[in-house]
């Protein structure tokens, strides 16, 4: 069967995830142009149009971070070649400057932007609503509310990112990126425009010149809004209350007001463009009533700018609630289905007869044990951050240590003995321990490292690091080279040798990049617990900037690779809960492969989870965990 | 008897450490970089080895003498002998220093098979201590000569029992063989007693392992040959030369951990070692059981060693040297006391007092 994101079937209805739809949107307004740099929700989405990039002739990339990815875009649009780039909403705070100018150069060929929020933060540091940054850039934005409007709005974009002359926002939600319903789809073209030639006097210029025609371009997008079937309003002429929402919001508003039998009491008014709100078509229903409650996604987005269209229509006589101040609904946090019918039921002093959500009565109800993220069986990360941890403390200056973005951050927990201070965005780690290391001269002491991954070392820490060797700060930089972009789903980066569409690249060496610009680099293997400990504890004594390399690949991709030996513990050895152990493997170093037997009161392997890395074997005081077959380990 | 935090506590954290090793090679909380000591990860067993066996942590030191050293007569200068010799090799050894008798000692340990092996302190750089099992009889000369620098020789009694050495001899610093008869003291009452033959040195002090950059920094490029105080004055031998460096520029690297030592000439060993001071080429022997007294008489029979009578004027000096550092320490271990490091030892004892009582006639 052929793959429903590429299937000629123009009408036929697929089950797809919200990141297949945005895919197929995509191919569907005949993009030749995609390029990305991952994160979760969004990661799916250029990995599917790498695959299929040389049978539905585009191409695709993993650029080396959003930025790239968005100007790399902007120069396919100046060829007039359609193209779409994809981001998660840290990656739209990294493109700020250029999305803030591009929206005054403007583009020529479509660019949409699709930009995943994740709200609650399930796999990021933080929540950020994107949408503020389409509002300050003033750029045009829709939000879906479900797959076939995800899909749809992505290839609507293209028409009105070409009329516009301008780029298009595309915001989506975790649960729109990953949630799957029905799609239909539509028709592939045929043929698509080759790229244009550039004329001597074409431009594609950011300056503020063009800021009336920016305006004009918004403007002309709230007027088109104004009769988008992406808005529409159902329910009563005169209801008790409207529901104005967007995205996911639509979905929880539309089950709990059925849920709730308020049918007949609530009108929803369902807005897929976000920014700029069509205003009149807005004023036009809040006429019917005097409540208004929001219901959104992150920040109160929508609901202050329906609040700045009451402040301009006094008219309009509505109490509005929502997120803002937290009486309504929750200031912060992922909504979910059972939040909005709950607070539709107390708002309008209605009950909730139907059958509950599956829950388990509270005598059966077992307690889970609490949990915190950790790394992976067979970790390079946790051998680092246990060889830095000891190595700390045996250096026994308090060493400061930056943290960074990756898989690497839950070092932050228990997985990394809780190691770091500091943690900021993607490349913060390096840059702050540059500063710190420069107190040096008032009399500070402590040693200060920066963590970062291999990754984020391409993505956001080459400035840092000219910066901390041109002023030679004293720091040690350490890049967790795990070759991979691990946390997102091994999406390749400049240092692997792949690209996005299965091609082989010449690998970037880190060591050669970090050499050239100057420092000097040790590499070592973060599996030699001792010796790199060695290496570490001499490397903190030096002054100046230092960089370190520990270069062990992830475990998931060694699995993959490699004859797994098998792993036991000789019991009789064992020292278990004994001085001269307290369950080291499974309590200190934690491997989720090190488990304890409750019986014997000792540990053992969990020979399933172990994937024979054998870091466990040198840390054993006793001797007692021993090891057969496999092949060699990176 | 309290574990691994309390050791952290105690004595890491109150910089008492003489750096004997006893408590390292076991634990896989406790570990050393050079010279530093520290819980690399926080221990949960209540009760541990690491604090049964430190010379620092509270010890009835007078029981624990009682138990190894129980027919001995009884001295609070010296501690407990049966005799004091001078004594020096009959033949010289390559790279002794001062009589050879600590080497000569070991051989005949060897040749009569009295242990399995023996622990002792060797260094490739001429600095840097390496604790080594010693079993072959051309292993001695690697231990030949003076280590300044603390050494965690004691590190090695894992090695040891994991080898299954039955019988061992250890030689070491006073503070070592403290924490030897501590390990038996207070060993589990499953495990089997220790079966060793202790030859204990003469120690001022120890250094502390940045000594070696301070070597490093004064001469650079130079490869250091030996260390030593002959007489007056610490002497660096090198490639290029002989330094002298002053001999209180030396002690500014004394161990802090040597400072609260309140034994110089290992009062619990079987036979103590260090320099006889009046002449050159000979060594003092203190000897302490009938184990220390056999030993030195089969190296005399063998003719590897010369024993001589010990002048009465050299002892009386011995003792006062001994004191005088019992003295100077015993304020160390108030200071530090009346700053809130928990009593390691009854400082109220009659023995401190009569200690003190000594100390005071000597400067009159």
């Amino acid at each position: 069967m052929e793959w429903m994101i590429t299937a000629d079937e123009p009408g036929r209805t697929y089950l797809m995830q919200g990141n297949e739809a945005i895919a197929r949107g995509a191919l569907e307004a005949g993009i030749r142009f995609a390029a990305a740099y991952p994160g979760s929700p969004s990661s799916e989405i250029l990995a599917m149009l790498g695959h299929v990039a040389e049978k539905m002739d585009l191409y695709a990339e993993w650029s080396t971070n959003e930025t790239c990815a968005l100007e790399a875009c902007l120069g396919a649009s100046f060829a007039r070649v359609r193209s779409l780039c994809i981001m998660k909403q840290n990656g739209l705070l990294v493109v700020g400057d250029a999305l803030h100018s591009a929206s005054l150069s403007g583009v020529k060929g479509g660019l949409v932007l699709v930009v995943a929020d994740d709200p609650s933060a399930h796999s990021s540091t933080n929540e950020f609503d994107s949408r503020h940054q389409a509002r300050s850039a003033g750029l045009p934005m829709l939000e879906p509310a479900n797959m076939q409007e995800a899909k749809d709005m992505v290839k609507w974009g293209y028409e009105l990112s070409e009329q516009l002359q301008q780029l298009v926002m595309v915001r989506t939600v975790t649960r729109i990126n990953h949630g799957r319903s029905s799609v239909s789809l539509g028709e592939l073209p045929k043929e698509k425009p080759d790229p244009v030639t550039i004329g001597e006097w074409d431009r594609m210029v950011a300056i503020n010149w063009f800021k009336d025609a920016q305006i004009a371009k918004i403007d002309q997008a709230k007027s088109i809004f104004e009769t988008s079937p992406f808005n529409e309003y159902k329910g009563p002429e005169e209801p008790d209350m409207i529901i104005v929402t967007c995205g996911t919001g639509w979905l929880y508003s539309s089950e709990a007001v059925e849920a709730l039998g308020l049918r007949d009491r609530i009108g929803i008014l369902k807005i897929g463009t976000t920014y700029p709100l069509p205003e009149d078509f807005i004023v036009k229903h809040l006429l019917k009533t005097k409540k208004v409650l929001v219901i959104e996604e992150v920040d109160p987005f929508l609901e202050q700018n329906i609040a700045g269209i009451i402040a301009y229509h006094p008219e309009l006589q509505v109490e509005l609630l929502g997120r803002y101040g937290g009486k309504a609904m929750p200031r912060n946090g992922e909504l979910n289905p059972d939040i909005v019918r709950n607070t539709l039921a107390r708002l309008t002093g209605t009950a909730f007869t139907g059958p509950e959500t599956a829950v388990i009565p509270p005598e059966e109800a077992v307690a889970l044990p609490a949990r915190e993220l950790t790394f992976c069986a067979g970790c390079p990360h946790r051998a680092s951050f246990f060889l830095l941890k000891q190595t700390l403390r045996i250096q026994e200056g308090q060493g400061v240590v930056m943290g960074d973005i990756g898989c690497y951050t839950m070092g932050g927990q228990r997985a990394g003995h809780y190691l770091y201070n500091f943690l900021c965005c993607m490349g913060g780690g390096i840059n702050a321990a540059e500063g710190m290391g420069q107190l040096t001269r008032f009399g500070f002491k402590q040693p200060v490292l920066a963590l970062a991954g291999d990754s984020t070392f391409f993505h956001s820490c080459l400035p840092g690091l000219v910066n901390a060797k041109y002023h030679d700060s004293n720091m040690l930089f350490v890049v967790l080279d795990n070759s991979a972009t691990a946390m997102t789903g091994f999406q390749p980066h400049p240092g692997i040798g792949q690209t996005a569409m299965g091609k082989a690249a010449e690998p970037i060496s880190i060591k050669k990049v970090a050499e050239a610009i100057g420092c000097p680099v040790t590499v070592a293997d973060p599996f030699d617990i001792s010796g790199t400990t060695s290496k570490v504890y001499d490397l903190l004594k030096q002054p100046g900037l230092k960089v370190l390399i520990l270069k062990q690949e992830c475990a998931t991709l060694v699995v993959r690779k490699r004859e797994k030996p098998r792993v036991w513990v000789d019991q009789e050895l064992c020292r278990g809960d004994d001085c001269g152990c307290g369950r080291f493997c499974s309590r200190i170093w934690g491997c989720p492969g090190n488990i304890w037997d409750y019986e014997a009161g000792k540990a053992k392997i969990d020979e399933v989870v172990c994937v024979g890395c054998g870091v466990c074997i040198s840390l054993c005081p006793a001797g007692a965990i021993k090891m057969e077959g496999g092949g060699a380990c990176g | 008897m309290p574990g691994g935090m309390d050791l952290k506590n105690e004595v890491f954290q109150s910089s008492t450490c003489a750096l004997c090793g006893a408590c390292l090679d076991w634990c896989p909380y406790i570990a050393n970089m050079e010279d530093h000591l520290v819980m690399r990860f926080d221990c949960n067993v209540g009760e541990g080895r690491c604090y049964a066996v430190c010379p620092r942590t509270y010890a009835d030191w007078q029981a624990i003498g009682d138990r190894y050293l129980p027919d001995t007569p009884r001295n609070i200068e010296i501690g407990p002998y049966f005799n004091v010799f001078r004594v020096k090799a009959a033949a010289g050894i390559k790279g002794q220093q001062d009589g050879g008798t600590v080497s000569n000692l070991v051989k005949t340990i060897m040749e009569d098979e009295l242990a399995q092996a023996v622990l002792l302190t060797g260094s490739e750089d001429h600095v840097t201590p390496e604790p080594f099992l010693a079993v072959d009889i051309d292993d001695i000369e690697k231990a030949a000569g003076s280590r300044f620098l603390a050494s965690p020789g004691l590190r090695k009694i894992i090695e040891a029992q994991a080898n299954k050495v039955q019988k061992l001899a250890v030689v070491g610093r006073p503070c070592q063989i403290q924490a030897l008869r501590k390990m038996d003291f207070n060993r589990r009452p499953d495990k089997p007693p220790l079966d060793l033959i202790t030859i204990g040195l003469f120690c001022m002090w120890s250094l502390g392992w940045d000594f070696n950059e301070y070597l490093q920094k004064n001469f650079p490029g130079e490869k250091i040959l030996s260390l030593g105080i002959p007489q007056h004055g610490f002497v660096v031998k090198t490639d290029k030369g002989e330094h002298i460096l002053p001999l209180d520029e030396v002690k500014k690297f004394n161990k802090a951990g040597c400072g609260y030592c309140l034994d110089m000439t290992s009062e619990l060993a079987d036979i103590s070692v260090g320099a006889f001071e009046a002449e050159k080429g000979w060594n003092t022997v203190i000897v302490r059981s009938g184990k220390g007294q056999e030993l030195l008489d089969k190296a005399v029979e063998k003719d590897y060693l010369i024993c001589a009578d010990y002048p009465e004027e050299e002892l009386n000096r011995l003792k006062g040297a001994s004191i005088g550092k019992k003295n100077r320490n015993l304020n160390n271990i108030q200071a530090a006391f009346d700053k809130g490091v928990k009593p390691f030892i009854d400082l109220n004892s009659e023995m401190y007092a009569q200690v003190r009582k000594l100390a005071e006639g000597m400067v009159k």
